[in-house]
């Protein structure tokens, strides 16, 4: 089994298209943080308008935790379209190159071929987020420098210091890392059903527009479904920046707002990804190959 | 010799479509079967049914004395295939591509095994070179390689030669005889091109319209001293009429092309010339031709696919 996962890695990265993902993220984090620092201050006033009246905000708003807060909130609409174009790839790509019969006729098990396959999938997907991360935190880090966290929410303002937030991010990744696994089991799923890459690549990107608009509409028809739609909790790694606040109205630092929520949130995304993996098994394993 | 491959009712239907039709057939050890049938006649369907790509509707196969549903990676470990088109990674090299299969196969050759491996197919001075940049026969070579990577003891070669020049034609061939000849090795090899299923098989299975038509010795169904002459003659009418009363009546048949076809063996011909001058029948031409496409057609449907052009 490792050894085909190790083939499997060695074929993704041997491909241009996966670098595309790649080079995506390190230009649009790249362009929002030169925009960051040179408009930044501006930027920053805008989002303090409101607040500027009522109190005096001392320190650097503008600092790298609240830069990687913002890109986050930016790119993980887009990063699907990424993921997808590898995931839904894995076994389509194979059919319409038509190595998928050659390597079927070695002595590998369908099961093993699946797993090996997935794995690679979101193998591929964690290092897209570590990469997202690090140029994401760390780097705005470096640029921005470090300080207390100030982020707007709806109705409210939340601050987070400065020693309890990396946890939060360490956090909120790997929460998006099991989202964005979520889109990859989805797109790899598809991939069983076609033989070309293209077709699972726009259905992927066409189910989860569909989900994420029926996530947000508030419809009653579609508000009992919603609970149970991935689309609705792959924006649970904003929890992480919600604190709870004692009788005084304080933050709790080191708290979780709603910590029943966020672990709905993971229970939901692993059963999707759990689902698509069974699904994607059981329909392989008797398939006809006939690419 | 002991037997490789068993086949016993072998069915697969497509909806209501029979791809393959309770089909049987025996291989064994170190025979160069030869799978012979028209396109479509369930060559490729069988093929990849042994190789467990297609799940049969019904029937049995055992290989090398196990069967294929519970001892499936045993048995793929003992093959080495290449099925249609010879597909393989296009931005890795040839290299990369013997390696990354050989590595499927629980192996991991020394870099001195590889290169001889793609020695052997005569691509070792473009081993480095990504496939994409390989014509078509370099890349049936390279398919071939793979499915010999692992030592297998069974290979199985669907249409191996399509798409080839004649001297890719003729590198295969030479291929397949010395993977038989002496590296012992049993060989399965479907083809449409009569001809080379004839110079190559020791065994011949003709398939038409997924149901077994003959199955025997190549030798005893091509029988090559069996020869078609076409005679051209200057007065068809007059032509047909002396050879009709000759004693060359029963070797007489026509084809509606106003040329005189005569059904006999080698030995006949030049008694066949002899008396077609001494009956005064002027001749422009005298094509012996082997009879194996006319058997070939005679046992599946020889119903062309397109008819005939005729000016």
């Amino acid at each position: 089994m490792y050894r085909l996962i190790q083939i499997e890695l060695f074929k993704i990265f041997k491909r241009p298209r996966t670098y595309i993902a790649f080079a995506a993220i390190t230009a649009l984090i790249g362009i929002i943080q030169v925009g960051l620092k040179i408009d930044g201050a501006e930027y920053a006033s805008f989002v303090m308008a409101d607040f500027n009246s009522s109190f005096s905000v001392d320190g650097n708003i503008l600092n790298g935790y609240f830069v990687c807060y913002v890109i986050l909130q930016l790119l993980l609409v887009h990063v699907p379209l990424l993921i997808a174009l590898i995931a839904a790839d894995m076994v389509s790509g194979e059919a319409n190159m038509g190595t998928l019969r050659l390597l079927l006729t070695k002595p590998i098990s369908r099961t093993e071929f699946i797993l090996a396959k997935f794995i690679a999938a979101a193998i591929y997907t964690l290092l897209l987020l570590i990469w997202m991360a690090f140029l994401a935190l760390f780097v705005s880090m470096w640029v921005f420098g470090t300080d207390d966290m100030f982020i707007m929410k709806s109705s409210y303002a939340v601050v987070i210091r400065e020693d309890d937030i990396f946890w939060r991010y360490t956090g909120a990744f790997a929460f998006a890392a099991l989202a964005m696994i979520t889109v990859a089991s989805l797109g790899f799923f598809l991939s069983i059903f076609a033989e070309n890459s293209i077709g699972p690549i726009v259905a992927t990107m066409s189910v989860i527009v569909v989900c994420t608009i029926l996530s947000t509409m508030n419809i009653p028809l579609f508000n009992t479904i919603k609970p149970y739609l991935f689309t609705t909790h792959m924006i649970g790694w904003k929890e992480f920046f919600d604190l709870q606040v004692n009788d005084a109205n304080e933050a709790i630092q080191g708290s979780i707002q709603n910590i029943d929520k966020l672990i709905r949130s993971v229970a939901v995304l692993s059963i999707h990804v759990a689902l698509f993996l069974f699904g994607s098994w059981f329909i392989f394993r008797k398939k006809d190959i006939l690419s | 010799m002991s037997t490789v491959i068993d086949v016993q009712h072998l069915t697969k239907q497509f909806g209501s479509f029979t791809a393959v039709d309770d089909l049987s057939f025996t291989v064994q050890d170190r025979d160069v079967y030869g799978f012979l049938g028209q396109n479509g006649a369930g060559k490729s369907t069988s093929l990849r049914m042994l190789l467990t790509l297609i799940q049969p509707t019904a029937g049995d196969i055992h290989v090398f004395g196990y069967s294929i549903h519970t001892h499936k990676k045993d048995i793929l470990r003992q093959i080495g295939a290449v099925i249609e088109k010879p597909d393989v990674y296009k931005y890795l090299s040839a290299y990369d591509n013997l390696q990354l299969f050989a590595k499927l196969c629980g192996i991991n050759p020394s870099h001195k095994q590889l290169m001889d491996q793609l020695e052997l197919v005569g691509l070792a001075e473009r081993a480095k070179d990504i496939v994409k940049t390989y014509s078509q026969g370099m890349k049936q070579r390279l398919g071939i390689a793979i499915a010999l990577i692992h030592q297998p003891q069974l290979v199985i070669l669907d249409e191996p030669t399509n798409g080839l020049d004649p001297q890719g034609i003729a590198d295969i061939r030479n291929l397949i005889l010395r993977l038989s000849r002496e590296m012992g090795k049993t060989v399965v090899v479907s083809s449409h091109l009569l001809s080379e299923i004839e110079q190559m098989a020791t065994q011949v299975l003709i398939i038409d319209r997924g149901k077994k038509k003959v199955e025997g010795k190549s030798v005893d169904l091509f029988d090559p001293a069996q020869t078609i002459v076409k005679v051209e003659v200057n007065d068809y009418t007059s032509a047909i009429q002396k050879m009709s009363e000759s004693n060359w009546a029963t070797h007489l048949t026509t084809d509606g092309s106003h040329s005189l076809l005569f059904s006999l063996h080698r030995d006949q011909l030049p008694q066949l010339y002899k008396d077609l001058a001494a009956l005064d029948i002027s001749v422009i031409s005298f094509q012996p031709r082997h009879s194996l496409e006319d058997y070939f057609l005679k046992i599946t449907s020889g119903k062309p696919h397109v008819q005939a052009y005729t000016n």
